[in-house]
């Protein structure tokens, strides 16, 4: 069973469900997006789909009798048109007309199984499940036809939600208003269902508008941030000095009184342990709450990481590297560490990353509210399976009293993974008397202790024989592990069997044939005292990339091999990289394919461009082994000798995701990747100081904006295999892509993210002395 | 104190502290939930609404600077959801997660008066303001140039282009 | 406007600040032959006329009067949500205490309205109430002695048949000795005060002597743009080189103003007609009322005729020449850093902050994005306008109408904002780095006592 599926068990199994015996009752509130190609497409909230007569085979899908196709979304909307994408799988197999589809974005309930939205896995997760929800509706309704049609079901093709046999039809709708069908399938009985042959796809692969898309053209879309209940208040935070440890002594409200509209304090008593010593300030409205909580005074006792630094942090990750002990080998092959040893030529690199913040651009916020003897959490989450049971610690009631309702997520990048900001909503509810509290994070608030992306440290080990190849290889990286913090019980079991945070160290694990080779993930443990490490946009295969690609490119350049050449003779597909089916078939060679595809197109090694100015490349499997998108990129770049300024002047990207779904929005996720990269190489990036986040709000957190961005093509290899996921793999390659292209501009090598004008300048001075 | 002003053709009469930031009072006390708040300190432009034809930041403008003024906010621009610069984004598919997009296009339309056939230079210019986190800049830049070709014509401020 | 932050406009006060400060410091001064100087007889008090006893074409000429001298500016309360027009009550801060302007409403007990035209006419002339008691010279009747017995008279007329407001001024806090004002304000006039009405240039057009009047007269223009000596009195060797209110700078109108382009006729006509020059930018701060309150009301000619004498003042002729080439200069400036990649943080910040609304392109600024690269704010020796704006913006009702400028009070600290002025001073000008930047940036943020709006960083 796959890690994922895994996962997915054990949450059914706290839930006290099997996957058997999916419920047909009523689907729970949510919102919907209407008609896909109706100009008044419409999103309602709270909606409770299905109405009356529908027909649902599964829990999936349903068929009015108007003809109206509803599709259940788990996954959390925030700008991959995931809705689109998965609706599409269920309506190309089950021939429904596009145009009648529309989604109903569901709230939690126990039925829907693992609610997560993140590993850019919704696609790959889905694939299977919705094509053969899709095929119970087609059979049904080709069964249910034929007899209206009075004829055989084998005599029945259905198409474009229509029933036609010897030139009479009958539409779906008309199909479920008169017969009003009642069969239903267990996903047992789903499986068994014959699937349509990919010959006979219409929608999967074609273009197709979004339909989140006009509301958010209008204003009319709703997200967390707009949710409204009758009599509620507002809250904002006051942050304490650290994120854990922080205990308050005592509150002085004489100045918050004068502001109008405040109307009291709350220090939170938090079970959970999720925001300790946070206070909540409210009042009649969001500004008011604004300015009391400036003039509320709180004293505070600091926790011990008052004064961490990012510096800290990085040498206790050298410190860490520099242990033989600790960490947990994610693959520890025999003999590496004497075959470096013995090795003619041991090239051995650290490469460092700073901060990265989030900046989802809703800041964070949640409502909630008690009903009768049950708490709803209204907000935009991408896990809300995972924080269901903390907002339910923290109010000390059991999960079955807490539901989440769903909204549209303001980006979600890996930040609403982590659901701690619902805590100090529900508390502060809970202080009065469960009376409705919309709590808001101003920018700062939400700066200073988010889960941002942790510095890292990697050190990179290549052993050459005397014929410059390699022998052996070792990559050590430590940083703060976000699903130790907060999801431990998902954490992944290395080769010596310890559990370690495949989050934190994916995409080191490359595909690349380096001899005997060790990978080790190593817990930042000062990391995780002083801030709550993140998931972010591909997390580590956002970053780990940046020492394995640069590192072998300093390797190439050391042998005097072509980077490119270099990394197709490494990329030979045997062993532990032959690939799996159905997940990474084809293994290490669809990577030397997309690598290849690369250069070409960019006529590697054929162009003439101007002085300071170069390409780089790199190449990544996506995200992770198990689901490889596997992905290669080149920048082109110039350097300002002068300045130091690194100008990214062009982008290219192709990629091997298997079948594409909805082939616009793949583009689009890949685009926004790829200037997340951009991004992160070049533009953004902050440091721990004090032990809190240094970085606030944009006038010192500067993230790429529309001048920053440079010409871009992005290519997808034609396939029908598994889909992989597209949200994150367009960020991984472009980093070290840039820093490759520094190098074949200039000469010199960066090691550091962000790559500053200083450093480059730094290191040409370094160059020109040495 | 007590302020009037139009919103979106209609008069609106605010009883609410004078350093009120306009961006509260459209969303919360004339729930145009369209306007949204990003930065809160002007750096973002989610909260971009138009003030006398103008592109404002409605978060750090506070309403005792309004008295008498007109303003437009996304749900305003036009009764269908109908503007060239909407039909544009959509023909494009620009939004992502859509939060920062009523503040890109409120601020493309001004671009677009300013500028009706902008150079890249001066979508940069004037749309550099606007943060995209899921950085659509590919697609806004693509869509405003589609727009600028719908944009009925009219007279520039400063007879340019 | 109904306003309850109370500094909202106290920018506009500061000209009657700078006088009164001095003036009351003063102290006592002089001697006997002085008294006799000093002192002026009581005029008797008469029955307020009736308002028909003034023509209709009078009280509409005396209108126009009061428009060009701003009377309703100084004489209606600001503080404590306003009051009613020309009724007094003022609040001007002084560092020895407060002053409240009177109440000039023909109200026979709080107001003028036992005052004869004589005895308003020798308050115009002279700055000596009805009773003979010395006025403090933050009444610019060293202006208004320039002004003919028509215009007073029309004045008067106009003044007379407003609604009478029965409101007595709160009590003015200047502590004895210094408030003895036959001996201070007696003294200050001796020192300074010419009487006397205005003389006509002959050398000069009638346009010109007709701006020349109001400008110098009802207007009282140097009362800010001149600056003032220890005293408290304008300083005629620097007559127009501009001078600090309230933390903002009343620019140059003579050849000293920095500005690259000249402030030729047209350019101030837009700006006195309707508070916005093209190629200036627009009118903020305690210049704001002047184009959009005052001004708009009188008749096109006298606008034209006061932006006709001060092109003449400031040279525009001979400087104007260079306009063409500073537009152009300024509208490359204007993308500095906003086009393609920026990485220099102060260029972001400022990319962030500002230049949507302040990107031109092109050959000539849009009206509605104030050009910085050719704005005053930008070239004058110091950043005081440049933060006040920052820290202030501009209501709907200043600068262009109908548009409003957001507040950075919260959004820039100190230091963002020294960042945006450097950064601005450095790329958008040719003239010296300013200095001290972030302690000037606090000092303007210090003239605000309330934050202009409720937003957090
Ligand atoms: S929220 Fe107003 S500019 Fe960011
Ligand atoms: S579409 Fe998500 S921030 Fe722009």
């Amino acid at each position: 069973m796959a890690r994922i599926e895994q996962i997915a068990a054990r949450q059914d199994g706290r839930a006290g469900l099997s996957r058997r015996g999916f419920l047909l009752t009523a689907a729970g509130a949510g919102f919907m997006f209407g008609f896909a190609r109706k100009a008044d497409a419409s999103q309602v909230y709270p909606s409770s789909l299905p109405g009356g007569g529908m027909f649902e085979p599964n829990i999936w899908c349903a068929i009015g009798p108007d003809g109206t196709v509803n599709v259940n979304v788990i996954r959390a909307e925030m700008g991959q048109h995931v809705g689109t994408a998965l609706a599409r799988i269920i309506a190309d197999e089950m021939e429904a007309d596009w145009d009648k589809v529309k989604i109903t974005q569901v709230d939690t309930d126990p039925k829907w199984g693992l609610m997560v939205t993140g590993g850019s896995w919704s696609v790959w997760m889905t694939w299977d499940v919705f094509r053969q929800a899709g095929a119970a509706a087609r059979t049904v309704m080709i069964e249910e036809g034929a007899k209206l049609l009075g004829t055989t079901p084998a005599a029945c093709s259905a198409h474009n939600g229509v029933v036609t046999a010897n030139g009479k039809s009958i539409s779906y709708g008309d199909i479920v208003a008169r017969s009003k069908p009642t069969r239903s399938y267990t996903p047992e009985e789903m499986a068994k269902l014959p699937l349509k042959p990919v010959s006979e796809r219409r929608l999967i692969g074609k273009p197709v508008a979004a339909l989140d898309i006009p509301s958010k053209t209008t204003g009319a879309a709703i997200y967390g941030i707009d949710a409204k209940l009758e009599g509620m208040v507002y809250g904002r935070p006051k942050m304490p000095p650290t994120r854990y440890g922080s205990k308050v002594v005592s509150v002085d409200d004489t100045d918050a009184k004068k502001v109008p509209g405040y109307l009291r304090y709350v220090v939170l008593e938090d079970p959970s342990e999720t925001v300790p010593g946070w206070v909540v300030v409210l009042a009649k409205t969001y500004p008011a709450a604004i300015r009391a909580t400036d003039a509320l005074k709180v004293n505070w006792t600091a926790g011990k990481t008052h004064s961490v630094s990012e510096a800290q942090i990085l040498d206790r990750g050298r410190e860490l590297i520099a242990k033989k002990e600790g960490g947990t080998y994610v693959f520890d092959d025999k003999g590496t560490e004497d075959a470096l040893h013995a090795a003619h030529n041991l090239i051995e690199r650290e490469y460092i990353c700073a901060s990265v913040a989030h900046y989802q651009l809703e800041p964070l916020n949640a409502l909630a509210q008690q009903v009768g003897d049950t708490w709803e959490i209204h907000t935009g989450n991408q896990w809300q399976s995972l924080f269901l049971p903390v907002i339910a610690k923290a109010l000390q009631v059991p999960d079955s009293k807490v539901i989440m309702r769903t909204y549209l997520l303001g980006g979600g990048f890996g930040r609403r993974l982590n659901g701690d900001y619902a805590i100090p909503a529900a508390l502060v509810s809970k202080a009065i008397g469960g009376k409705p509290v919309k709590l808001i994070l101003t920018r700062s608030d939400d700066m200073m202790f988010d889960s941002i992306r942790s510095p890292s440290v990697q050190k990179v080990q290549v052993g050459l024989n005397a014929d410059d190849k390699i022998v052996a290889m070792r990559h050590d990286a430590a940083a703060g592990w976000p699903t130790e913090v907060m999801a431990a019980p998902f954490m992944s079991k290395g080769a010596d069997g310890k559990p370690y945070d495949q989050f934190a160290i994916a995409g080191a694990d490359h595909w690349y044939d380096t001899g005997p080779t060790q990978i080790r993930a190593i817990s930042n443990d000062l990391a995780k005292e002083t801030f709550r490490p993140g998931w972010l946009r591909s997390v580590s295969s956002g970053w780990t990339p940046w020492a394995l690609e640069s590192a072998l490119d300093e390797v190439a350049h050391a042998i005097k091999q072509d980077p490119v050449a270099f990394r197709l003779s490494l990329l030979t597909a045997t062993g532990r990289n032959a690939g799996q089916a159905p997940d990474s078939t084809g293994g290490a060679k669809r990577q030397a394919a997309v690598l290849q595809r690369l250069a070409d197109k960019i006529g590697w090694g054929k162009t003439q461009l101007p002085a300071d100015t170069a390409l780089g490349v790199a190449t990544t499997f996506g995200q992770e082994r198990g689901m490889p998108t596997w992905t290669a990129a080149a920048a082109q770049v110039h350097v300002d000798r002068k300045t130091g300024v690194v100008t990214c002047q062009k982008l290219w990207l192709v990629l091997d995701a298997g079948t594409i779904i909805d082939p616009g929005g793949a583009l689009a996720q890949t685009e926004g990747g790829a200037l997340w990269g951009l991004s992160m190489a070049l533009f953004e990036g902050t440091e721990i100081e004090n032990g809190t986040i240094r970085a606030r709000n944009l006038h010192n957190y500067t993230p790429a904006r529309i001048g920053d961005t440079p010409e871009m093509d992005v290519e997808f290899i034609d396939s029908t295999e598994k889909p992989m996921g597209l949200g994150e793999p367009g960020v991984t390659a472009i980093a070290p892509a840039i820093g490759n292209a520094i190098h074949n501009a200039v000469g010199v090598r960066l090691r550091k993210l962000p790559i500053r004008p200083q450093d480059v300048l730094a290191a040409l001075r370094e160059h020109h002395t040495s | 104190m007590t302020i009037k002003f139009e919103v979106n053709g209609k008069p609106v009469e605010i009883d609410a502290p004078a350093d009120t930031p306009l961006l509260w009072v459209l969303r919360d006390d004339l729930d145009l939930t369209g306007t949204k708040f990003g930065c809160g300190i002007g750096e973002c432009g989610a909260c971009t609404v138009h003030v006398g034809g103008r592109a404002t930041r409605s978060c750090i403008t506070p309403i005792s600077s309004l008295e008498g003024a007109s303003i437009t906010t996304i749900e305003g621009l036009d009764p269908q959801g109908n503007h060239p610069v909407q039909e544009a984004w959509r023909n494009q598919q620009v939004p992502q997660c859509g939060y920062c997009q009523s503040g890109q296009i409120m601020q493309a339309v001004t671009l677009l008066n300013d500028f009706p056939n902008p150079t890249d230079a001066d979508i940069d210019g004037v749309m550099g303001g606007s943060l995209c986190r899921c950085m659509t800049y590919i697609r806004i830049r693509k869509a405003i140039k589609e727009a600028a070709v719908n944009m009925p014509g009219g007279e520039t401020s400063n007879g340019q282009n | 406007m109904v306003t309850d932050s109370p500094d909202k406009k106290s920018g506009r006060w500061t000209v009657i600040k700078r006088v009164a400060a001095a003036v009351v410091g003063l102290g006592v001064l002089g001697g006997g032959g002085f008294l006799a100087y000093a002192w002026y007889p009581s005029i008797a008090p008469i029955t307020p006329p009736q308002p028909s006893s003034f023509s209709p074409d009078k009280i509409r000429r005396g209108a126009l009067v009061a428009a060009a001298g701003y009377c309703s500016e100084c004489h209606t309360r600001q503080d404590l949500g306003g009051g009613p027009d020309l009724a007094g009550d003022y609040k001007m801060e002084t560092p020895f205490g407060d002053l409240f302007s009177s109440n000039i409403t023909p109200d026979p007990e709080t107001g003028i309205g036992t005052w004869s035209e004589e005895a308003f006419r020798r308050a115009m002339w002279k700055g000596v109430d009805r009773e003979g008691t010395q006025l403090y010279p933050a009444f610019p009747f060293d202006h208004f002695t320039q002004m003919t017995a028509e215009d007073i008279s029309d004045l008067y007329a106009f003044i007379m048949t407003r609604p009478a407001v029965h409101l007595k001024p709160r009590d003015n806090t200047i502590p004895f000795p210094i408030n003895i004002r036959l001996i201070g304000q007696g003294a200050w006039k001796l020192l300074y005060f010419t009487p006397g009405r205005y003389k006509p240039n002959p050398q000069k057009d009638a346009e010109w002597n007709r701006g020349a009047y109001l400008a110098e007269g009802a207007s009282h223009c140097s009362s800010c743009h001149t600056p003032r000596d220890f005293m408290g009195a304008e300083k005629q060797s620097a007559k127009y080189d501009g001078a600090v209110i309230d933390g903002w700078i009343a620019p140059p109108l003579n050849a000293h103003n920095p500005t690259p382009t000249a402030w030729t006729e047209d350019e101030l006509f837009a700006y006195l007609r309707n508070g916005v020059a093209p190629l200036h930018g627009p009118a903020g701060g305690p210049m704001s009322p002047v184009p959009h309150t005052f001004l708009s009301q009188l008749p096109a000619s006298d606008v034209h005729a006061i932006a006709h004498y001060f092109a003449d003042l400031d040279h525009a002729a001979e400087r104007q020449s260079g306009d063409a080439a500073a537009v152009t200069t300024a509208m490359q400036r204007s993308g500095t850093d906003l086009v393609g990649p920026t990485v220099d943080p102060d260029a972001k910040l400022y990319q962030g902050a500002c230049g949507a609304c302040h990107y031109n392109s092109g050959k000539g600024p849009v009206l509605g994005r104030p050009e910085l690269a050719l704005n005053n704010a930008l070239w004058l020796d110091e950043p005081n306008n440049l933060f006040m704006v920052m820290l202030h913006g501009l209501t709907a009702e200043e600068g262009q109408s109908h548009v409003a400028m957001p507040s950075f009070y919260t959004a820039l600290d100190d230091h963002d904002m020294a960042r945006i002025a450097a950064y601005l001073r450095r790329t958008r000008t040719n003239r010296p780095a300013w200095k001290d930047l972030e302690k000037k940036a606090a000092e303007a943020r210090a003239t605000l006592k309330t934050p202009p709006v409720n937003a957090s960083r």
